[in-house]
């Protein structure tokens, strides 16, 4: 077999020079990995190179030490081209095998000689991967296993963007904000307005009418008012066809013309604001059921991997943000374009010299927001964190007031609250000063710009007779005109640049493809029997740590089978792979002889119920929780799996019967409350396969009495796999299986494991101990 | 019916007392001390120990306490992924200089946590934060995410940095930074 090595090898040249100096040439090169500290705990590179038959350690020095970068490098080859390389070479057969020491981050590589470890070389926790490789190659090597390509494939092929070499900020994600494509996420998302380009073009349309009336207000106001009417300017009257001496019925039209315009400018305002209020909530809505449609279609490690949190962020907030610059933020950006291009036209139309003097302050205040409004926002972001710290620890101390009482501890919650408080309030302090003396700032740079306009427009007026007074006037509206446009047009990049990273967290959402697939012509299984087969199955949440190894096991149609083993052992991750949550990692899961990863979606799901440890309760009444897995169902259905879950009684009790609401903000239930109407809701699914997880753990042994009687009629004529701590819960089980470390130690009946003398036979010792102060006898297990 | 299950068990209680025996002993802590074991360091770099009868041909050293009481509560466990607790020292101080020191070689490395001396550039970009910083091991430089809690306060002077890759950085007291470092680092404090 031929191995492809060419990915592998990210060597410093000269190294590789060296290296084909000693025969050893870089084809021959299986792995290297790069030991970024030595055991003395300071940084040195050191290359580990695992070849055909040797082993090679190059330690590099250098006179001159470079900044230590941590992190992988597109580059690390480059990092150390003027290192001087101390290479050492040995046969593969120097260490029996290699193995890494885990530190708090990063590890010891060593090897092992005779069953004696020796201490090789130190890595911070950026090369853990690598070396996990690389010792796997090793040991492989030195076994005479046989490699596979598999095992040469560098961990993340590409976690560097290809454009500009920066990493990938977040590996999962493999996007560079810095290279994004923006145009097709900026086209992509304008595809979602394109439903409302009318009520877009008027809004359009609104929005050039009041910048075009901008345009005009100051002239009205200023030259039209003070130079043609107060100035008794006879022309101008002829201009507009009024008789000579008609002053009086002139400044009524111009006041009823500059009354009109700010009426049309308020008609345009609302009208736009009409159609933002018609667009945004319903591409809002749009962006957002899409996201949350292909959340449930994506598989469970999806929303395992990230935070509930931030995904929570990504639906709500993501597209409220890119909404509103697609509405508030585009549109007026060309506006604004418009307005200031005209507007500096209309400037230096009236007079050009004064126009240079009073723009030549404006880039100074655009520069001072541009490099100023981001520090104002991160004081703001201050004062939310710290705001969000006292939410915290107000809310834990209201739950846990409990707590707090009983242990007596009121004083010490009252200094740690007072500590946040006067963080809150050290938070609001400095916004609040920064905020001043930002805006004394802004607008001393402001006021700076029109003394300018009106100094230097007066001695203009005064001396030269260039300028007229109303000219000077509605000269300087112009000017404040201009600071809202520029203002913007200071924010609108990093604007931009963050709505064209949420709509691509939208996206990538909306485009993922769920890691457990339906096949295209999945198998349909109307009736199953309920006979499972899982075939030498290894699975593991994280490369390289399998929580399962090589779990052989068959159940029969109708066995009731229990599950026993530590916390941790792998029990539930067993029944996630049942029910296909996950897919294994190697090995496969039959039920009735047909692969699951076959079966459709909708057979598995309907054949697979589990009850696990956490219950979990949707808003809405007890009767449509109990009828969340058949919504079809008759109300004397929901009686009976209630009855059977012993959830009867206890809905019955409370005023609203079944249509009690519950979930998060309805009616609290108590733990074993939740868990009878989950069993209550699995009962109602009526599945072939019921899986019990801990379903019995948080309700008092009388209630898994009852609870326990009614699943053993259930249980009848399906497939049962039981988890649990409590032995006596598996008292009725055909088989038991006890699982250590993700392997299955013991299967057989109870007798039979009794005999071993096992795990099983000490948890039933250790248990019935317990029991036995308590005066419970033996039997009674 | 439980009275008559109390008096009618012997049986169950001699088993109650072997049992507790075997509890209590996980119960207690198992100090070792200068007197009861002996450190040696191993050709390979590592440490073995000679503890109550067992020799352990390598050992790992955890701190209980790392950011509070460094020195002190120091568990020594066996090199698998299991783990197990072979016993605790209750302060370095207690033991011989020189198994003391075999013991901080130990934790100094797996503990490697850089000091920053100097922040050069701290440089926020979409989420992410870009530190270019001088430590006591020479310059370097490191990525942290700016949404989860990448910068934990140890207390009101002392400073935590966990990058992206779980490396540790720390500031052992912010008020020896100059001023215009900490507003470098006000975005996180």
């Amino acid at each position: 077999m031929v191995l492809d090595t060419t990915n592998t090898v990210n060597l410093p040249k000269n190294l590789i020079e060296q290296l084909e100096g000693y025969g050893i040439s870089a084809d021959s090169i299986f792995i290297s990995a790069l030991a970024d500290m030595n055991l003395d705990c300071q940084y040195e590179p050191c290359y580990i190179i695992v070849c055909k038959d040797k082993l090679v350690m190059a330690l590099g020095t250098t006179k001159k030490r470079e900044t230590h970068i941590y992190g992988k490098h597109r580059d690390s080859s480059k990092l150390f081209q003027s290192y001087q390389w101390a290479v050492k070479i040995f046969d593969l057969n120097k260490y029996d095998s290699l193995d890494i020491q885990p530190l708090i981050s990063g590890g010891v590589l060593f090897g092992v000689k005779d069953e004696n470890p020796v201490s090789l070389v130190a890595f911070s926790g950026s090369q853990m991967g690598d070396f996990r490789r690389l010792v796997n190659v090793y040991n492989k090597l030195a076994k005479n296993e046989e490699l596979t390509d598999e095992d040469l494939k560098p961990e993340d092929d590409d976690i560097f963007c290809p454009k500009c070499g920066a990493i990938y900020p977040d590996r999962a994600r493999k996007i560079c904000p810095k290279c994004m494509d923006r145009r097709s996420v900026f086209f992509r998302m304008l595809a979602y307005f394109k439903p409302y380009t009318g009520k877009i073009v008027v809004m359009m349309l609104c929005y050039l009418g009041a910048a075009g009336l901008n345009l005009v207000w100051p002239y009205l106001n200023g030259t039209v008012l003070y130079d043609k009417v107060f100035g008794k300017n006879e022309e101008f009257l002829r201009f507009v066809g009024l008789p000579a001496g008609k002053f009086t019925v002139l400044l009524a039209a111009v006041v009823l013309s500059m009354v009109i315009t700010k009426f049309i400018g308020q008609v345009l305002g609302i009208i736009q604001g009409v159609m933002t209020a018609k667009i945004v909530p319903d591409v809002v809505k749009t962006i957002k059921s899409q996201v949350f449609d292909s959340m449930g279609r994506l598989s469970i490690n999806f929303f395992t991997s990230r935070q509930t949190g931030s995904l929570m962020t990504r639906v709500l907030d993501d597209a409220n943000f890119i909404t509103g610059f697609f509405i508030d933020g585009l549109p007026y950006f060309f506006i604004n374009v418009l307005t200031i291009i005209s507007t500096c036209t209309v400037l230096v139309m009236i007079n050009w010299k004064l126009a240079i003097a009073s723009l030549i302050l404006l880039p100074l205040l655009t520069f001072v927001s541009y490099k100023l409004l981001p520090r104002l926002w991160h004081y703001y972001g201050k004062r939310h964190r710290a705001s969000r710290s006292l939410y915290g620890q107000l809310n834990d101390n209201l739950t846990g007031a409990r707590v707090v009482k009983a242990f007596g501890q009121e004083d010490r919650e009252i200094k740690r609250f007072e500590r946040y408080n006067s963080q809150m309030r050290d938070a609001e302090l400095s916004l609040v000063g920064f905020d001043n003396r930002f805006y004394a700032l802004y607008s001393a740079v402001q006021n700076i710009a029109s003394f300018i306009v009106w100094g230097f427009g007066s001695i203009i007026v005064l001396y030269t007779g260039d300028l007229e007074v109303g000219m000077l006037i509605s000269f300087a509206g112009y000017v404040t005109q201009l600071n809202g446009p520029l203002d913007f047009m200071s924010h609108i990049f990093r604007w931009w640049a963050e709505s064209a990273n949420s709509a691509q967290r939208i996206f990538e959402i909306i485009d993922s493809h769920p890691e457990v697939a339906e096949r295209d012509n999945p198998v349909h299984m109307p009736e199953i029997k309920g006979k499972i087969k899982i075939n030498n199955m290894t699975f593991g949440y994280e490369p390289n740590k399998p929580v399962l190894k090589n779990i052989d096991l068959e159940i029969k149609p109708g066995e009731l089978l229990g599950i026993v083993g530590r916390s941790g052992a792998g029990k539930s991750t067993l029944v996630n792979l049942i029910s296909r949550l996950y897919d294994p990692d190697e090995g496969d899961i039959y039920i009735d002889d047909v692969n699951i990863k076959d079966m459709s979606f909708k057979d598995l799901r309907r054949s697979v119920a589990m009850v696990s440890q956490e219950t979990y309760i949707f808003m809405g009444t007890v009767a449509e929780n109990i009828a969340y897995s058949n919504p079809d169902a008759t109300p004397e259905q929901i009686v009976a799996a209630a009855i059977a879950a012993s959830a009867h009684d206890f809905i019955c009790k409370m005023p609203d019967g079944y249509d009690t609401i519950i979930g998060s903000s309805g009616r609290e239930l108590s733990g074993g409350e939740r868990q009878r109407i989950s069993i209550a809701r699995a009962i109602l699914a009526n599945p072939k396969i019921l899986i019990l997880d801990e379903a019995t753990a948080s309700v008092d042994t009388e209630t898994e009495r009852a609870i326990q009687r009614s699943l053993d009629r259930l249980v009848k004529g399906r497939t049962t796999i039981s988890i649990a701590h409590r032995l006596s819960t598996l008292a009725n089980a055909d088989r038991l299986v006890v699982l250590d470390e993700g392997r299955i130690t013991e299967c057989g009946t109870h007798e039979e494991l009794i005999k071993l003398e096992g795990t099983y036979y000490k948890l039933v010792q250790l248990q019935k101990e317990a029991l036995t102060i308590r005066g419970i006898s033996e039997e009674d297990i | 019916m439980s009275t008559i299950h109390c008096q009618s068990k012997p049986k169950g209680t001699e088993a109650k007392t072997e049992q507790s025996a075997y509890t209590d002993d996980i119960l207690k802590i198992k100090y070792i001390t200068k007197g009861n074991a002996k450190f040696k360091r191993t050709p390979g770099g590592f440490v073995s120990l000679e503890f109550e009868g067992k020799f352990y041909s390598r050992v790992s050293v955890y701190r209980a306490f790392p950011f509070t009481n460094p020195d002190s509560f120091i568990s020594i466990r066996q090199p698998d992924e299991k783990a197990e607790e072979i016993g605790i020292i209750r302060s370095l101080n207690e033991l011989d200089k020189e198994t003391a020191e075999i013991i901080r070689e130990q934790l100094n490395i797996r503990y490697f946590t850089p000091e920053i001396k100097k922040i050069i550039d701290i440089k926020d970009e979409y989420g992410y934060a870009y530190f270019d910083v001088l430590t006591d091991r020479g310059a370097c430089r490191f990525t942290i995410r700016m949404n989860t809690s990448s910068v934990i306060r140890l207390s009101e002077t002392r400073i935590l940095i966990v990058d992206i890759d779980g490396n540790r950085f720390e500031i052992p007291d912010i008020t020896k930074l100059s001023a215009a470092e900490l507003k470098k680092l006000d975005l996180f404090i």
